[in-house]
C-alpha cells in the first residue's frame, strides 16, 4: 500500500503509540484486500458490545487508554453502540453475569479514549448520517449496508478493531465499496410480489443474501410498487448482510445510486431471478413451530420505532401476555423515554411485556439467557435474529408483529 | 504433495489438521464458543470440534463480531489453528489480523473440494500457500 508522508510518520511513531499500532494494522487489512492507499473518513462507528470484544478486547480498550494523551490522540469522531443497560431487565435475562459492571471498564476506557458512547446505531433512527459519496468507517454491518445502499455514504465493514483504528487514524483502507466499480450491481432480483411486511423484507432479504454468499455480490432488485419505507429497506439490507455478507445493494428507483437499471449495473446487462410469494412461503415453512409452547418472543434487531411501540400497544391493551411467556420490546433509550411521556410503556408492562433499552437482545449472551431460562421456541419479526439465534440453541420463528404478540398472549406459537 | 495458491494472507505459517465443508462461516453465528463446537444445527460441521483445526470453508458470512472475537478465542484456547477460505469478508480479515490468526482466501480452486477433513496441512500466508503433507 502507498503511504503518503503522513501515514508514513503515523507509521514511525512520530504520532503516538495508538495511531501506530492502528495504521499498522489497517495496512495489514488493506494489503489482503489490496488497497492502494488510503482514504479520510470524518465519521466513524464502533461495535463494542460486551459479548463480542470479549475480555481480550476490554483489555486492549483499557491498554490503549492508560496511554499518556498525546501517544492517543484521535483524528475522527466516533460513536460506539453501547446504547446503554436495562439493569432490571438484564438483571432477570442474565442472573448469574453482572453485565453492567462487566461492561463499566470498555464502557470507561472508550469514554477516555474520546469516543461518544450512543445509544443508538445509525439506523436505529437517531444518529445522523454522513452525506451522499462521504467515505465513512462503519462497523456494524446493519450499519454499513445501509449506508452505502440506502444513503449512498461508501463503507466497507470496518468492524470492531478496525474502527477502532481508523478513530486514531482518520482514514481507512481504500478498497472495496470506496471504489466507484465495485458499487455497480453484479446480480439482478424481480420481486413478483409485494412484501407485506417488515418480515416478508427481511426474507427477501435472507433469499438474498442466501444466494449470493459474497460480501463483493451487489444485488439490484425490481419492486412491483412504490417506495418502500426506510424500515422495510433496513430490515431487507441487514438480513442481506446476515445471510450472506451484503455490504451494499440497490432498488431500482428507490436507493440513490439507482435511478434506472442501466446506472445501477455499471451499464452491463444482467438478467433477474425472479422472487415470488411462494420463496417466502418456503423460507417461512423451514422454521414451523405453529402450536408449540412459547418460551419468548424477542422484537429486536433493529431495535424498535415508535410506530412499532404504539402497534404493540394497542395489540396488548386489555390483553395479557401468558404467564409461560416473555415479551421483550426492545427500543432505544430516547424512544423509551418518549413512549413513556405518552403512556405506551405503561400499557405494555401492564399487559406482562417489558420495554427494554440498551443492548440488543441477540449481542447480550442469548444463549446463556436461553440456558438460564431453558428457553427453546422464540418468535421474533426480526429474520436477522432468526440468523443468529439458531446458532445458540434457539428454535425461532419469523413472523409479523401481530402474530408474535398474538402468539405471546396464547402461550403458543399461533398460525 | 498436493499445492494451492491464495492470495496474500495474514498471520504466521502453522502446520495442522484440517476440518473441511463447504459452507459459509461466521463464529457468532455457528460456533458454540465456550464449548469448541459449530453449533449451528444447518451447519455441515454442526457437533464438530474445531478448536486447533485448520477450519477450511467457502464463505465467510454476515455479522460484525468475529473481528473482536477470533482474538479473544485464541485468549481461550477455543480458536481455530488458522482459516482457509474460498472468499473472506473484511470482518474476517480484520479479526484475522487482531488475532494474529492465520487466514488465506481466494485460492485457485474451491479449497473446499480440495481439501479434506483429516488432511495435514502446512500453511504460509505470507506467501499465499496450502501445501498437503498427507
Amino acid at each position: 500500500m502507498k503511504l503518503n508522508d503522513l501515514e508514513q510518520s503515523m507509521l514511525e511513531g512520530a504520532h503516538g503509540r495508538a495511531a501506530q499500532w492502528a495504521i499498522d494494522y489497517q495496512r495489514s487489512v488493506g494489503t489482503f484486500f489490496d488497497a492502494r492507499d488510503f482514504v479520510p473518513v470524518r465519521v466513524i462507528h464502533m461495535s463494542t458490545d460486551r459479548e463480542t470484544m470479549g475480555d481480550a478486547g476490554v483489555a486492549f480498550l483499557e491498554e490503549l487508554a492508560a496511554l499518556p494523551p498525546e501517544e492517543r490522540r484521535p483524528r475522527a469522531f466516533a460513536t460506539a453502540d453501547f446504547r446503554g443497560f436495562d439493569e432490571e431487565t438484564f438483571r432477570f435475562l442474565l442472573p448469574g453475569r453482572d453485565l453492567v459492571a462487566q461492561s463499566a471498564e470498555a464502557v470507561d476506557a472508550l469514554g477516555k479514549l474520546g469516543v461518544v458512547t450512543s445509544h443508538a446505531y445509525v439506523n436505529d433512527h437517531s444518529v445522523t448520517a454522513p452525506a451522499f459519496g462521504e467515505a465513512c468507517g462503519y462497523s456494524g454491518t446493519p450499519s454499513v449496508v445501509y449506508m452505502n445502499g440506502i444513503v449512498g455514504a461508501r463503507c466497507n465493514f470496518e468492524a470492531g478493531p478496525s474502527s477502532l483504528a481508523a478513530f486514531f487514524t482518520g482514514r481507512v483502507p481504500h478498497y472495496g465499496f470506496h471504489l466507484d466499480g465495485a458499487r455497480h450491481a453484479t446480480h439482478a432480483f424481480r420481486l413478483d410480489f409485494t412484501p407485506a411486511t417488515v418480515v416478508d423484507w427481511g426474507v427477501v432479504g435472507a433469499l438474498i443474501g442466501r444466494c449470493l454468499n459474497s460480501y463483493w455480490s451487489v444485488p439490484a432488485i425490481e419492486i412491483v410498487r412504490d417506495r418502500p419505507t426506510v424500515l422495510e429497506l433496513n430490515h431487507m439490507a441487514l438480513s442481506m448482510a446476515s445471510y450472506g455478507s451484503i455490504a451494499m445493494f440497490h432498488v431500482i428507483g428507490v436507493t440513490p445510486e439507482a435511478p434506472d437499471w442501466e446506472t445501477a449495473c455499471g451499464g452491463k446487462t444482467l438478467t433477474p431471478e425472479t422472487l415470488s410469494q411462494s420463496d417466502l412461503d418456503k423460507f417461512y415453512d423451514e422454521w414451523g413451530g405453529a402450536g408449540e409452547k412459547l418460551d419468548v418472543v424477542a422484537l429486536a434487531t433493529p431495535q424498535l420505532d415508535m410506530p412499532e411501540i404504539v402497534q404493540i400497544a394497542e395489540l396488548l391493551d386489555g390483553s395479557t401476555v401468558h404467564p409461560d411467556t416473555t415479551l421483550l420490546v426492545y427500543t432505544p433509550i430516547e424512544i423509551k423515554e418518549a413512549c413513556a411521556r405518552i403512556g405506551l410503556n405503561g400499557v405494555i408492562e401492564r399487559a406482562g411485556g417489558r420495554v427494554v433499552h440498551g443492548h440488543d437482545f441477540f449481542a447480550t449472551f442469548a444463549k446463556e439467557i436461553r440456558e438460564a431460562h431453558g428457553w427453546e421456541r422464540l418468535m421474533t419479526h426480526s429474520v436477522k435474529a432468526v440468523n443468529i439465534c439458531e446458532g445458540y440453541g434457539y428454535k425461532p420463528t419469523p413472523a409479523a408483529i401481530p402474530r408474535c404478540i398474538e402468539s405471546a398472549i396464547a402461550g403458543k406459537v399461533l398460525p | 504433495m498436493n499445492e494451492f495458491k491464495g492470495h496474500v494472507g495474514i498471520g504466521p505459517a502453522v502446520e495442522g489438521i484440517a476440518l473441511a465443508a463447504h459452507d459459509n462461516f461466521s463464529t457468532r453465528y455457528d460456533l458454540d464458543r465456550d464449548r469448541g463446537i459449530v453449533s449451528r444445527p444447518s451447519h455441515k460441521l454442526y457437533g464438530e470440534n474445531y478448536v486447533g483445526r485448520i477450519l477450511v470453508l467457502n464463505a465467510a458470512k454476515g455479522g460484525v463480531a468475529s473481528a473482536w472475537m477470533l482474538r479473544e478465542m485464541v485468549r481461550k484456547e477455543m480458536a481455530p489453528l488458522a482459516l482457509l477460505l474460498n472468499d473472506a469478508n473484511p470482518v474476517m480479515a480484520q479479526g484475522a489480523a487482531f488475532a494474529q490468526l492465520p487466514l488465506i482466501d481466494r485460492f485457485d480452486t474451491d479449497i473446499t473440494a480440495a481439501i479434506r477433513t483429516g488432511d495435514h496441512l502446512h500453511i504460509d500466508p505470507a506467501q499465499g500457500l496450502v501445501r498437503v503433507l498427507r
